[in-house]
């Protein structure tokens, strides 16, 4: 979802420039040409950003997590220019009330090791959904064990 | 100690006539009725007679009657509800047959008649004592046609309040609670018994924990409308809403009872800590100041104390603390997830929830002091957010037993438990409170 909505982004920053491009012509009369451009940097290759998952009742960060998180840090180093909204997630289980508090701390607990690998705390939000917002309905530890996270909402 | 029982209640029962019930009852036979009662606390079994009633219009708002009584006095699990016996009189409109209502085990006999006095109703009630057939109340109640309800449930008070010698608080409260039923959770409120339901927020995001005021005048409640959870404050009468706006979290409210404050957990000192709220949306105070979680508060009737639950000590436990001199104590040992406690307004029990080794999730409830720990709920899924009527009498929770998340009442001692609410969705949170 997150990929489209950035694919989309991508191809309509382009199309409004080109769409500016034309409309200036018409008023200057004499445009003068175009450097041309450099030549492209690779890209440096970079997996994706992933979500990170918890034990139940427990907002430290897992060995596993902490490696994901590894990946996370360079993703936002490589992109500099983006956001990230830090979403705290619980299982079901529990109360509202309490996984609501949890969650902020999943959030706070990763938001903190990102800054710790120097990505910048202002590029950094977080945001818990308690247990509002589960990825999988079901009601099993399988379930559960993917409920139990922390996603990054990329800006 | 039969006797000794017996003047205790006496006893606390004249002092209860003495606060409550001035020159209402026939308090010498209802006494005598009740102390005799205390020895066996079984159901009451009561001889409903159908409403009298002469005319069209009569005889429909009897009918309608009829149906609240039943159905009010039915709910409060107190009472075996009987068909009348067609014997019950011993000739058409003739005196009443005790004889025959004790044959099919009647303690009680109730029956009345619907009058229409210039457009209005007018009810005349009787009830009798079976056994003795001594009169125990004698009542009329009169109001216009739409307001047969509240004179039935009315009535229903005044007999729960005769035959066990307790206020009942129950007829005329309302239920908060929070629905999916439109896709997105919403606030709502419904009467006692799950009749008249209305929804009370349309923020189309995720609203969360309504409380309503012990004054009944503003609703508390947790809102994602801004994309983050705040707390807000609704002024019922007016309509005019505060946002507690602060970063981080705000979750879960309650009201502090004569001091019009609200507690909340907020965490943007860092901490999820509980801090108390002026209605105007006003930080008053900072509660607790412990490391890790503090939530879900709840107040003793006076006010003087709040149970919460914290992670100090590891896992969710609950705590007491005195709001004057700032001590706290846990209160729960049992278990290794214990939340949401809810102080009864009776002022000695706690209800709570605690998440089993089992995965189920149960209903519990500890004196204040620690002592008679008691499940209440067992073998079915998840048994969550008990919440008290205003008496003390039931305890309204959510639960999944039969699939979806359905709100349930059960009388205060764990039996009688029932659903009650058929709505479509997922009913949770739910928040009990004396607003008519």
């Amino acid at each position: 979802m997150t990929n489209m909505k950035t694919f989309g982004r991508t191809l309509f920053i382009p199309a409004m420039l080109m769409l500016g491009a034309c409309c200036c012509e018409k008023d200057v009369v004499v445009a003068p040409v175009p450097p041309p451009p450099p030549p492209a940097a690779p890209a440096p290759v970079v997996a994706p950003i992933s979500d990170i998952y918890f034990d139940f009742d427990r907002s430290e960060l897992t060995p596993s997590a902490q490696s994901q998180m590894k990946t996370n840090a360079a993703w936002l180093a490589a992109n500099a220019d983006r956001k990230a909204i830090v979403e705290g997630h619980c299982d079901e289980r529990g109360t509202a009330e309490y996984n609501m508090a949890l969650g902020e701390r999943r959030a706070a607990s990763a938001k903190d090791y990102l800054v710790r690998l120097g990505v910048e705390a202002a590029r950094l939000q977080t945001v818990s959904f308690g247990s509002e917002r589960p990825i999988d309905p079901g009601h099993n530890e399988d379930a559960w064990s993917k409920n139990r996270r922390v996603h990054f909402e990329i800006q | 100690m039969r006797i000794r029982k017996i003047s205790i209640s006496a006893f606390s029962f004249a002092l209860f006539c003495l606060l409550f019930l001035p020159a209402m009852l026939k308090s010498e036979e209802t006494r005598e009725y009740i102390s005799i009662r205390k020895q066996g606390a079984g159901r009451i079994s009561i001889a409903l007679d159908r409403t009298s009633a002469r005319g069209g219009k009569e005889s429909e708002w009897a009918k309608s009657l009829d149906g609240t009584i039943r159905s009010g006095l039915d709910f409060t699990g107190l009472f075996n509800l009987m068909q009348a016996p067609l014997n019950m009189r011993t000739a058409q409109g003739g005196a009443l047959n005790f004889g025959a209502l004790n044959s099919v085990g009647a303690e009680i006999y109730t029956g009345g008649t619907l009058t229409k006095q210039s457009g209005r109703a007018n009810l005349d009630m009787e009830v009798y004592d079976a056994l003795s057939g001594k009169q125990l109340m004698k009542r009329s109640y009169s109001g216009e046609e739409g307001q047969l309800r509240p004179m039935g449930l009315q009535f229903c008070a005044d007999l729960v309040e005769l035959l066990t010698g307790k206020k009942s608080l129950v007829f005329g409260s309302r239920i908060a609670f929070v629905s999916n039923r439109t896709g997105f959770k919403e606030v709502y409120m419904c009467d006692f018994d799950g009749q008249n339901i209305v929804q009370l927020t349309s923020s189309k995001s995720i609203a969360l924990t309504p409380a309503f005021s012990p004054d009944g005048k503003y609703l508390a409640w947790t809102d994602y409308v801004s994309g983050r959870p705040d707390l807000y404050i609704r002024n019922l009468s007016d309509k005019s809403t505060v946002a507690v706006g602060r970063p981080g979290v705000s979750i879960a409210p309650a009201w502090r009872r004569n001091t019009g404050e609200v507690a909340t957990t907020l965490s943007f000192e860092g901490d999820q800590e509980i801090y108390l709220i002026k209605p105007d949306g006003k930080l008053s105070r900072r509660v607790t100041y412990s490391r890790g979680i503090d939530v879900s508060p709840t107040f003793s009737p006076d006010g003087s104390q709040m149970a919460f639950v914290s992670a100090r000590s590891g896992r969710p436990q609950i705590f007491i603390q005195d709001l004057q001199s700032g001590a706290s104590r846990r209160l729960t040992f049992s278990g290794t997830y214990n939340t949401q406690p809810s102080w009864s307004p009776l002022g000695n029990k706690i209800a709570y929830s605690s998440l089993q080794k089992n995965g189920e999730i149960n209903i519990f409830i500890i004196n204040a002091d620690g002592s008679g720990l008691l499940q209440l709920t067992a073998g079915s899924k998840f048994n969550e957010y008990p919440s008290w009527a205003p008496d003390g009498s039931m305890i309204v929770f959510s639960s999944n037993r039969q699939g979806r998340r359905k709100l349930f009442v059960m009388n205060a001692d764990g039996t009688n438990q029932r659903p009650l609410t058929q709505v479509d969705g997922d009913q949770q949170q739910p928040s009990w409170s004396t607003v008519r």
